[in-house]
Formats: C-alpha cells, structure tokens, sequence
C-alpha cells in the first residue's frame, strides 16, 4: 500500500558515521557539505506507477551502496508524484525547482509531461536527468544543454524491430498505440524500417491516453482484420490490460504479437502471466543478460526488494550511477554548472545494459544493444529470452545542436 | 450495461428528489473498492458482489439524511453543489485508504474462460456482465411496474406534493432511493473491476457518459436508462475504433442537442 | 512584492491572481445572476487555447495575448449562452456541462492541438521595453490584468444593470413581471463573464507556457465554483479569496500532507451546508442587506 505523502529519505547511520568521523573540520567544507538534493517528479499514481517505483528503486539501491553520501554530500531524495498528468507534473516540478532549490531533477516518465516541462527546466538552468520519458524531440530540435537522457529516446527500442519483423515474422502489421507523443513516436521508428523491408501497414490505431482502457473495441476490429503481424506499445497497466485481452479475445490463434519491450518487462510480466507466451519486443535490456554488472544488480535488487528487476529499475540505476559519477568528478560541487554538466557528459561506467555513455551530441544514451527477446517459460517463471540483438543503436538526434 | 446500472440509479434519484447526484461516480468508485478489500479478505468475488453494494448504500443514506435533507428548502442547486463536493472527498479518501496504483482483480473462475461466438471467441466475463445487467433491469422493472413500494415510487416521479399528500413518508422513500441508487451504482464497480480495473479517478469518468445516458434516456426513466445506455455503448464501441477523433466530439454534440430540442429526453417526463 | 520574497511565492501569488480572475467572471454568473454553471471551464480554456496557438504560431504580441483571446470567448459566449439560458436549473447546468465537454473532446482529439499532451512551448508577449520573461515584469503583468478585470466587475455590479441581476437571482417571475426582459440581462451577464474568463485562460497559458485540455474539463468549472462558495458569493473579494485558498491548500499544505483535496472537498461541504455565504460571509457578521 502506499502512501503518498511527500518524504525524504534520509541517509541514515552511514551519514551519521560520516559526519561524526569528520568532526569540526566538517563544519569549515560550508557549500560542500550542504545535503544534495535530487528532486524526482515522477508517477506514483495512475497507469504509470509501476514504473515510478521501479526507477525510484533502481536509484535506491546505488545510493544504498555508497551510504547515502556521495563526495562528502549526504544524498536526499524528494518525491513529487506527476500523476501522469503534463498538467500536474509542470506544477511538480515548478515547485521542485523553485522552492526546493534541488541540484538534479529526475524524471519524469510519460513523455507527455517531459514536453510540458522542458521549457520550464531549460529556461530555469535546471540540469534535468531524464529517468523514463522518451519523446523523440528531446533529443532533437528540441534538446537543451541541461537535459541529459538516461534511459532510452522512443526511437532507439523500435527501430531495428521494423526490419527484423519483416524479415522473421510477417511483412503485414497493424499497429497500436497509445494516442501521445510516445505513441506516435515508437509507430514512426518501427516503421522507418518496416516499410523499406517490404513491409506493409494494414490498419494504424491509437487509443485513448492516460484513461485505463477497455480495448475491446480496437481488438474486435483487429480480429476481423487478422493481420499477420500486431504490433504495439503499451506500458504499465495498460500493457497488463492489453496483453490479457489480447489473449481473451482469442487474437494469438491468427496474429503474432510484437511491440516495443514495455509491453512485457518483469514489472508487467507476473500480472500477464500465459496470455505473454511468445510475444516478441525490443528493449535495451532483460534480466538474463550474463554480464557481471547485471548478475550483481539483479542479485542485489532482488535481496533488497525481494522482486525481479526490470528495464526502468536500470533506467534508475543508470540515472543514478550518473549523478555519482559526476558528483565524483567535480569533487562534491554543484554550484558551478558549467563544470557539473561537462561531468555529466563525460560519464562513463558499467552498466547492467552494457557499457553506458551518453552520446554527446544529443546527450541521450547510447544503447549498447537493443535486444529481440521472446517471452518464455524458464524454470517456471516468465522471462525474457534474448534471441537477436543490434549493436550501438544512437539516436539520430536530428536538429539537435548541441555542441558535438 | 455498467452504464446502465449507474444510469438507473442516477435517473430514479433525479425523479424522485429532483436532485443530480455528481457523486454518484464516487459510489461506483467505492464500491469497487470495497468490492476488491471484501473479496481479498473472503477470497470470493460473489461474496464481494453482494456486500459490497450494502456497504455503499449505508453511505449513501447517511448522506442523503445527514447532508441532502438539510438543502430541501434550498433548491436543487445547493444540491448539486454539494453532491459536487462529495466527489472531491470520497476520491481522495479511496487514494488515502488503498493507495492510488491501479488495481485489478481476476474475474470468478467460473466465468474465466472465453466462448466461441461463431468465428471469433469473446470472454465469458463479459457475456455475464451484459446478462446481469439485463437481469437487473427485469427486477427493477418488476419492482417498478408490480409492487406497491414501485407504484409509490412512480407517483413520486410523477408529482411529488401529492404523493406526500397521501399520506407517505416522503422522507424515508427519499432516503431509499438515495441508497439504492448508490447500490446499484457499487454493483456496477463491482462487476467493472475485472474489466476495467479500480482506480481512484474512475467515478470522474464514467460519471459524465452516465450524464449523456441520463439526457438521452430521460431524466427519471427506467426505460431511458435501459434505452440510453444501449445507444451510447454502441455508439462508443464503434466510435472509438472505427472514427476515434470524432465520437468522442459526436456524442456531446448529441448531449448537447438532446438537451435543446428536448430536454426530458427519449421517455423522459417533464421537469416540475 | 517580487523584490521581498523570493521567486516561488511570487509565482503562486501570480497563479492566484489569474484564478481569481477566473473565479471573480464565474461569481459575475453565480453569486450575481444565480446561474451555476459547470461549463465556465469552456472559456478559460478556449481563451488559453487561441493565446497559444496564436503566440506559437502567428504573433507574440498582445494582440493573440488579449485581443483575440477575449473575442474568441466572448463568440463562445454569445453561442452558448444564447443556447443554454433558455432553459434553467438542472438542465442548464447539465448544457452548459455538456457543451465545456463538447471543447474539451475536440481538444483531446485533435492531434494538431496537441491531444492529450496538450501544447507545450507557449511564448510570453514581446512588448517594446520590457522582457516579460522576467518574474518581476510578467507579476505586474498580471497585476495590471487583475486590476482591470476586478475595477471593470465592480463597475458593472455597482451599475443598475448590476442590480437587475441580482432582482433576477432573487426572483426572476417579479422581474419579469415588472417589464424586464430576463433573458437578454442574463446574456450579457454570460458574455461578460465568458470574455472575463477567456482572459484569465490566455494569462494562465501565459504564465505556464503551456495549455492542455484538462482546462476544457467541467471539472476546473467545478474547482472556480468550489473558491467562488469557499470565498464568498456575491462579492467580489470573495473568489480571490477562494482562490488563495485553493491554491494556497494545493501548493503549501500539500508539502505536509497530500490528503489536500480531502480536506478542500470537508472544507467546501461544510460551506454549503452551514455558512452559504462563503468566508467573507462569517467575516462580515453584518451583511448588508440584499440591494
């Protein structure tokens, strides 16, 4: 159950220990040892919670690692819920920035709100690590020199799909989306390479947004159509509501359903259960990938929260991992912004994903592969099995001019 | 039909008290919600179905007694007014008691499955949901049309002064109008949740697709309702998948149209 | 003020400033003329609709800020309260309901008007000599619209024509009856107040540079009426009132508890039921006598 008021997460013994190890001299380092602020303005309600969890999870468990201090700085977190709502997250983060006076802005995830709020962050000289949202624009004609993007552009999942459906699926899909800028971006990337391949867009529709839908109207049309192909991006409980009607409606018989990877990351995954078998998507990450900094993660996100980690926690992580990296770099300082940004955008570590660096033209990541992965029964538990992979997916960052 | 089901609840209360009950969306909101705590203790969604709808028909009485009498004197608008506010509170307290995540439930095993209708299978929830909802509307015509409580309700639709003149005690009919209504209202939430899922904005939205059945029926119509909701679910069944842009637009026009040609709707009868 | 406190509460006084126009029109309708209406939202939204699409797109000047703001929802105005006012109570709470949904769907719809995104990027007015994109110049931007909007509804509810509505809110058979024609009184009332609220639209969508259809929906309607009742009826320092409260609750009470709109829904039950008249209605024990 959870509880919506507003708390800060203290770091707690390690910060104490610190602090009392250092003594007076701590009280000499003034600016420095003024608490880092991290304002998160995120969903903690609606068809989007799920992923605000997630993420804020995610950037838990590293600052668990580093004791809630990071270069002398006692690390504190301020929740602020957006509820899906560009309305209300634009007053979010209004309040964050100006009242809260926070040194990184995290967030958010509906691309919808990211479109409200970058005027504000950009004009506000606010640094904005951007922990979900993925509208294309952001890395193009609408980039800002302090939004950097730690999780992924609509662009980057889709892609490779459209080729690599045509190729191993079916050259017939109708698509489905829902009707936002995140959904009009992932259908235009899949079929920038879809069309080239051969293949062919039967029917193209996009559903009400952010309601909970019922989507029985669109899947009786679709039935009626049987497409070879289906292909769709969902995300949080719409992707559970979707996945498990598709399968009611009887639609696996005739149509191969792929999409974009939210349709069927772990945090869906159990709520969908047999209705996800076989479904093919691409994404930037599974929880199988063997590399020593996924096993760790995994593992200890998995001791932390007792649950399987999916694609947003290491969007969390990664965001994260960034601040800590940078905040490292400049030795604790965040008043001179200039320094703090180069820092940001020279940040490189290991990630569960992969080797993770921001692309410095676009200050989006750099996927180091975007996985096909097909729903599996492993062991008795779903899983998302990678079965192709494309390597280095950059977004194409057109119109953006930031400094290369 | 969950259209329905909170149509008939919102069209008898406007008959009978002359009052539209904004927080009607916040009954079904409850009842969803109760529906869920009831059936997550007891492990039955039937058990669920049952009390759920007395839980919330409780609160709607209490309102109706505690609140809505003292405005009698006012005028529908104060009324209305207050019923407004009651959606603001009840919203906020379902966010506080159970959180503000989506949550879902799975449909009674018995009904899990899906059946074939000739070339394409559709699920047995759903099939269920239209045959209560049928059932419902027979019982209510039943009560309406052929018990002594249904007459009384009729004739206090149709004139309440003298009604009241005969010797009724306005009151208390009042009293259980108001409560069935919401009954009805949290059955309807009940019944949502395996399809739709509960979350705490739900009683906004279908509150105002209950307004456009309620306009089109009829303000105080069984009929209406039943009339009403079969229209707009069609019309939003086709609309949303085959003119997405326009329906929604469409139909408020027909509000709207219906609002100014003819006010009491298809059976509706006249506003006192 | 911007010179004392610091940049967010300028920014929330600014934001109350804008309500309060917004709920000073609605009062204009509901505490003068006794028209509630649930479609006041119609305005406001439609006055922030055209500011951005205007700004955005044809010219950032005053003109797209104010001019045609005000002309699109003053036609707005004429149209739909031509069309609701002949009929009363319920039913025209119900049209007028119907037709801010009517806006809002073809919002929420239209791609090209940003569908639910809504559209982002609004600019502010370029006016010679002054950046209104600095806080201290965009505040008595606002200062000067809201001393406009608060002088011009004074003027006309001190006016005769002020008094006829209130003679209708009392009762509208006597009026009638006297000679009055009804009708056409509680028209300008609406156009006036629907221009009055397309303005506050425009300044709100100037103030976040940013509009989206939840302005369209009944339910901000709702939110105007529940500073109009908190406030007080029938005054005009009532709904400035309100709106403090309001925003005051969401903004600062919100830092403590998110249980805001719990206590903001009690808050407004209670006003209903035991103090009609609002908080300027206990603060003033005296009330005048009705004109």
């Amino acid at each position: 159950m959870e509880r919506l008021t507003r708390r800060r997460f203290l770091g707690g013994a390690g910060a104490a220990a610190a602090t009392a190890a250092l003594g007076p001299p701590a009280r000499r380092a003034s600016a420095q040892a003024k608490p880092l602020k991290i304002g998160l303005v995120l969903p903690y309600s609606n068809v989007y919670a799920v992923l605000g969890e997630s993420i804020t999870e995610g950037m838990r468990l590293v600052f668990e690692r580093e004791s809630w201090t990071v270069a002398g700085r006692k690390v504190e977190l301020l929740r602020e819920d957006d509820e899906v709502s560009p309305q209300v997250g634009l007053r979010k983060t209004k309040k964050l920035i100006e009242s809260d006076a926070v040194d990184f802005l995290v967030g958010p995830v509906s691309s919808g709100v990211l479109a409200a709020i970058r005027d504000t962050v950009h004009q506000a000289r606010q640094i904005l690590i951007v922990a979900n949202a993925g509208n294309d624009e952001i890395s193009r004609e609408r980039c800002s020199k302090y939004i950097f993007r730690a999780s992924f552009s609509n662009w980057q999942p889709n892609w490779p799909m459209g080729a690599w459906v045509a190729a191993h699926v079916g050259k017939e899909a109708h698509l489905i989306a829902p009707k936002y800028s995140a959904g009009f971006d992932m259908m235009k990337a899949f079929k920038e390479t879809f069309v080239p391949a051969g293949g062919r867009v039967v029917g193209e529709d996009y559903t009400p947004f952010p309601v909970n839908e019922d989507f029985a109207p669109f899947l009786t049309k679709i039935n009626q159509a049987a497409p070879r192909v289906v292909y769709a991006f969902f995300s949080g409980s719409q992707a559970v509501r979707f996945v498990r009607q598709y399968d009611e409606f009887g639609l696996r018989a005739r149509s191969k359903l792929c999409g974009a990877g939210f349709l069927t990351e772990t945090d869906v995954l159990p709520a969908e259960g047999k209705s996800a078998l076989g479904i093919i998507t691409g994404h930037f990450y599974s929880t199988l990938l063997d590399n020593p900094t996924n096993r760790q993660f995994v593992r200890e996100f998995r001791e932390t929260f007792k649950k399987t980690p999916d694609g947003f926690a290491v969007q969390g992580y990664d965001t994260a991992q960034t601040i800590v990296h940078a905040l490292k770099a400049t030795g604790g300082d965040t008043q001179n912004k200039d320094r703090l940004i180069e820092a940001v955008r020279r940040v490189e570590f290991d990630s569960p994903r992969g080797r993770f660096r921001f692309d410095p033209k676009t200050q989006n990541v750099i996927q180091p592969f975007i996985y096909i992965r097909e729903v599996r029964e492993i062991g008795g538990e779903l899983a998302n099995v990678v079965i192709d992979q494309v390597a280095n997916v950059k977004d194409p960052g057109t119109g953006c001019t930031l400094p290369g | 039909m969950l259209l329905f089901l909170l149509s008939v609840g919102l069209t008898l209360i406007f008959g009978m008290l002359d009052v539209i009950n904004l927080a009607h969306g916040s009954f079904y909101t409850l009842g969803a919600y109760a529906g869920l705590a009831i059936a997550a203790v007891t492990g039955d969604f039937w058990i669920a179905l049952a009390l759920a709808p007395v839980v919330v028909a409780a609160v709607g009485a209490l309102i109706e007694r505690g609140c809505l009498r003292a405005l009698y004197a006012r005028g529908p608008n104060a009324q209305v007014l207050l019923t407004f506010g009651f959606i603001y509170l009840f919203d906020d307290l379902v966010k506080w008691i159970w959180g503000a995540h989506v949550r879902s439930m799975p449909p009674p095993a018995m009904l899990a499955g899906s059946v074939a209708l000739g070339a394409l299978r559709f699920p047995s929830y759903r099939l269920f949901v239209i045959v209560f909802g049928l059932a419902v509307a027979g019982l209510l015509w039943l009560l309406l049309e052929r018990t002594r409580l249904g007459a009384i309700l009729r004739a206090g639709v149709y004139d309440r002064e003298m009604t009241a003149g005969l010797g009724v005690n306005v009151h208390r009919v009042f009293t259980g109008v108001f409560a069935v209504g919401a009954a009805l209202a949290a059955v309807a939430g009940v019944i949502a949740v395996p399809i739709q899922a509960a979350y705490p904005g739900m009683g906004v939205e279908i509150l105002v697709r209950t307004l456009i059945v309620v306009v089109i029926g009829g303000l105080g119509s069984l009929k209406g309702s039943l009339a009403g909701s079969l229209i707009l679910g069609q019309a939003e069944t086709f609309g949303k998948a085959w003119f997405p842009d326009t329906s929604m637009f469409i139909i408020y026009g027909v509000m709207v149209l219906v609002l100014l040609a003819r006010p009491t709707g298809l059976f509706g009868r006249e506003l006192r | 003020m911007p010179w004392v406190a610091g940049t967010y509460p300028v920014k929330l006084a600014q934001e109350i400033l804008i309500w309060g126009i917004f709920a000073m029109s609605l009062d204009l309708l509901v505490g003068y003329a006794g028209m509630i209406s649930f479609g006041h939202s119609a305005f406001f939204g439609l006055g922030g609709y055209v500011a951005a699409l205007c700004l955005k797109h044809w010219s950032p000047s005053l003109a797209s800020a104010v001019l045609l703001p005000a002309v699109a929802a003053g036609v707005a105005g004429l149209v739909i309260g031509y069309l609701s006012i002949r009929v009363s109570g319920v039913y025209f709470i119900m049209l007028t309901l119907a037709f801010s949904q009517m806006l809002y769907a073809a919002a929420f719809s239209t791609e090209w008007l940003g569908s639910s995104d809504g559209l982002p990027g609004v600019p502010r007015p370029s006016l010679p000599g002054v950046d209104l994109n600095l806080t201290p110049a965009f505040h008595l931007y606002v200062m000067v619209f809201f001393a406009l909007a608060g002088v011009a509804l004074d003027r006309i509810v001190r006016s005769p024509f002020g008094r006829v509505l209130r003679g209708i809110d009392d009762n509208a058979h006597r009026m009638a009856a006297v000679g009055y024609a009804v009708n056409r009184f509680k028209l300008v009332a609406f156009v006036v107040a629907a221009v009055i609220a397309g303005l506050a639209g425009s300044l709100y969508a100037q103030f976040n540079g940013y509009v989206s259809p939840e302005m369209l929906f009944w339910t901000t309607s709702g939110e105007a009426l529940l500073m109009v009742i908190i406030g007080g009826t029938r005054t005009l320092a009532g709904p400035v009132l309100g709106a403090a409260a309001f925003i005051g609750l969401q903004s600062l009470v919100s830092s403590y508890t998110e249980r805001w709109m719990l206590i903001l829904g009690a808050v407004f039950i209670g006003f209903v039921l035991w103090a009609p008249a609002g908080l300027l209605g206990l603060v003033q024990e005296g009330a005048e006598p009705r004109a």
